[in-house]
């Protein structure tokens, strides 16, 4: 019935021309385009504007100084640190998990049916609560009766010991992890990884299932022997756009890390400021400190780079030719 | 199979390493303190009875205690009826591990009340993102007014915020209204999903227009469409968008951190396990990996069971 009436109804609503859409049109975009504005636009306005001030909450008025914040921002070495430490995570976590969630896709895919449990359980970390699993970690890596450093002494006495790090570790006691300046930011990174490879694998079998096979006979055709051949011939082309979302995912995710690091230093951001990341930075300055300006200058700045990684990913997409 | 051996001897050892923490978090849960320390008991624990100390200091008999006691103890002198009331006392603090770390979990802290709060906010969070972002895909996707394209370029760019980040600015504006430690302040900052907007216009956008115009020519207004005749069409897409966003919002730390200070009637669970870890001493291992393994579960049992869903539904983002 609604596809014999339908027919009817298309020839006689095309003439019409009364402005019932656009008014019901603006009418359902309203409260969208209202709360944008509130919630995202302004705010962003809020912090450039506040970003060369010296406000702080409770404060009846504030100064303008200019540049001074983001003057700080370059000179001061906490926040050298802050960037040192920010890059390093994206630097490393980054290209890891994108690598690791490839490797494992492939892998995957090509056991069919029994791959499935490792999806699975690679995908566990994805779904459970950052934080809990953050507070587990730490568990684990307790210098004296963590799980990590207890494997790690059963390999004493043994042939292991020919390697320097196990024969340090069995001499003076394994590392403190989280508690040394040389090993806590990559801790944090290892972290990254582990909880967030599991999502680039998903979306990399999701990208593998729609290779046609008749590119793998093609391939073959032409004399790719090798699965390596095929691989970079075929699959890796066919994941091209794939790759370039993958990347600039974990890139704004990797930008974000924060509940590993207050979880692990509420004060401080790690040893020596190792791990003193720019969300926990906005977080410690502005909100804990009331220190809005220079809060606000790191809200800026990390706005930009996030920005400017999506308009790359989205360039590079629109210029892929597709496969 | 025999091919494929090394394939499964890498994707085991990943196994291993991603499941590490996962057996560890539920193993403690079930181990008494002595357990944790020396790391013995395997998975389990012995699960031997053992004594609460804070349960026995709480309930150490005092003179009056000893006092309303000498009738059921007739006849002996004060420092044996202290005895037996003390190892009455014992036997009532003793337990299994297992019983000890769950129930803790759930006495040291309003657990229960936590899980409501994130419940609640979860729900009404989806809940809230739905209502305003079905209509606005509604008319982004098949009507045409003057402006739509401003405003759906808008949506673009919006995309590219992610909130997170824009978190000082919403904390100063919600501090000014005085709103933090409300449920609002919770709530707020999420009430628009740009993404779920884009995702429910991609998905209107394959919707046949005839369908509407059948609707319209019943006399139903545009509003009385989107949810009598787009909605009902849109459940799978709205589906994973809920996957999305609840799992996102239950394992928030960030947000709730900000905006939650001091009041524990408003912590969600993660929140919750925050605090449980900053006063917990060395003895309180077990509790607070009981309380971890009661947060973690939801999300994951509902993973399990409905796996194909979650996958779909996390990944969503890469249908951008």
């Amino acid at each position: 019935m609604v596809v014999l009436e339908s027919s009817v109804a298309a020839d006689v609503t095309k003439p019409k021309t009364d402005n019932r859409p656009a008014r019901a049109g603006w009418g359902l975009v309203a409260p969208a385009l209202a709360l944008m504005v509130l919630i995202l636009l302004i705010p962003i306005i809020v912090a450039g504007v506040l970003s060369f001030t010296n406000y702080s909450l409770g404060n009846a008025g504030f100064d303008w100084i200019g540049l001074k914040n983001y003057e700080r921002l370059f000179t001061r070495s906490t926040y050298e640190k802050m960037f040192v430490a920010t890059f390093t995570y994206v630097v490393t976590v980054v290209p890891i998990s994108v690598g690791l969630g490839l490797g494992a896709a492939l892998l995957v895919h090509s056991l069919g049916r029994i791959g499935d449990i490792y999806k699975t359980i690679y995908f566990l970390p994805v779904m459970a609560t950052l934080l809990a699993m953050a507070i587990a970690w730490e568990f684990m890596l307790h210098p004296t009766i963590g799980m990590v450093n207890r494997t790690l002494e059963m390999a004493c006495g043994t042939w292991f010991e020919v390697i320097p790090f196990f024969a340090g570790g069995c001499a003076d006691g394994f590392p403190l992890w989280l508690g040394d300046r040389d090993y806590a930011i990559w801790v944090v990174c290892f972290i990254g990884i582990w909880q967030g490879f599991g999502f680039n694998m998903v979306l990399f079998l999701a990208g593998l299932t729609s290779v046609h096979r008749e590119l793998y006979h093609a391939a073959e055709m032409d004399g790719a022997r090798s699965g390596w051949e095929r691989f970079w011939l075929v699959t890796w082309p066919a994941l091209g756009p794939t790759t370039v979302f993958v990347v600039t995912i974990s890139c704004i995710r990797a930008f974000q890390v924060f509940d590993t690091i207050e979880a692990f230093w509420p004060q401080g951001g790690g040893p020596n400021k190792s791990a003193y990341v720019m969300m926990f930075a906005i977080f410690e300055k502005g909100i804990q400190q009331n220190l809005i300006g220079i809060g606000s200058a790191i809200t800026m700045l990390f706005l930009l780079f996030v920005m400017f990684l999506t308009l790359i990913q989205r360039w590079l997409v629109e210029r892929k030719v597709h496969y | 199979m025999t091919r494929d051996w090394w394939k499964h001897l890498v994707l085991i050892l990943g196994a291993i390493i991603v499941l590490a923490p996962f057996y560890m978090m539920v193993s403690y849960s079930f181990k008494s303190p002595g357990e944790i320390d020396r790391g013995e008991g395997g998975f389990f624990g012995r699960q031997e009875q053992m004594i609460d100390p804070r349960c026995i200091a709480l309930r150490q008999p005092g003179r009056a205690d000893i006092e309303a006691a000498r009738t059921r103890f007739l006849g002996q002198d004060d420092a044996s009826v202290q005895a037996s009331l003390l190892a009455e006392t014992e036997a009532a603090c003793s337990m299994r591990p297992v019983v000890f770390n769950y129930s803790k979990a759930f006495t040291e802290a309003p657990l229960v009340r936590y899980l409501l709060n994130g419940v609640a906010v979860t729900l009404s969070i989806f809940l809230i993102q739905s209502v305003v972002a079905l209509p606005a895909a509604y008319a982004l996707a098949k009507l045409n007014f003057w402006g739509r394209d401003a405003v759906f370029g808008l949506v673009l760019f919006c995309l590219l915020i992610p909130v997170h980040a824009i978190a000082l600015p919403l904390y100063i504006g919600l501090a000014k209204l005085g709103l933090t430690n409300t449920y609002a302040a919770l709530v707020v900052p999420w009430t628009i999903s740009v993404f779920g907007i884009f995702l429910m216009r991609q998905f209107f956008m394959t919707v046949p227009d005839d369908l509407i115009d059948a609707a319209r020519m019943d006399g139903m207004s545009e509003l009385t469409i989107v949810w009598r005749v787009m909605l009902p069409t849109a459940i799978p897409a709205l589906l994973a968008f809920a996957i999305f966003s609840v799992v996102a919002h239950w394992n928030d730390y960030f947000w709730p951190r900000i905006v939650v200070t001091g009041n524990r009637d408003l912590f969600t669970p993660p929140l919750g396990l925050r605090e449980f870890k900053g006063d917990g001493d060395g003895s309180f291992f077990g509790p607070m990996m009981a309380t971890a393994t009661v947060i973690v579960t939801p999300l994951i049992v509902a993973f399990l069971l409905a796996q194909r869903r979650f996958i779909e539904g996390i990944t969503l983002s890469g249908m951008k």
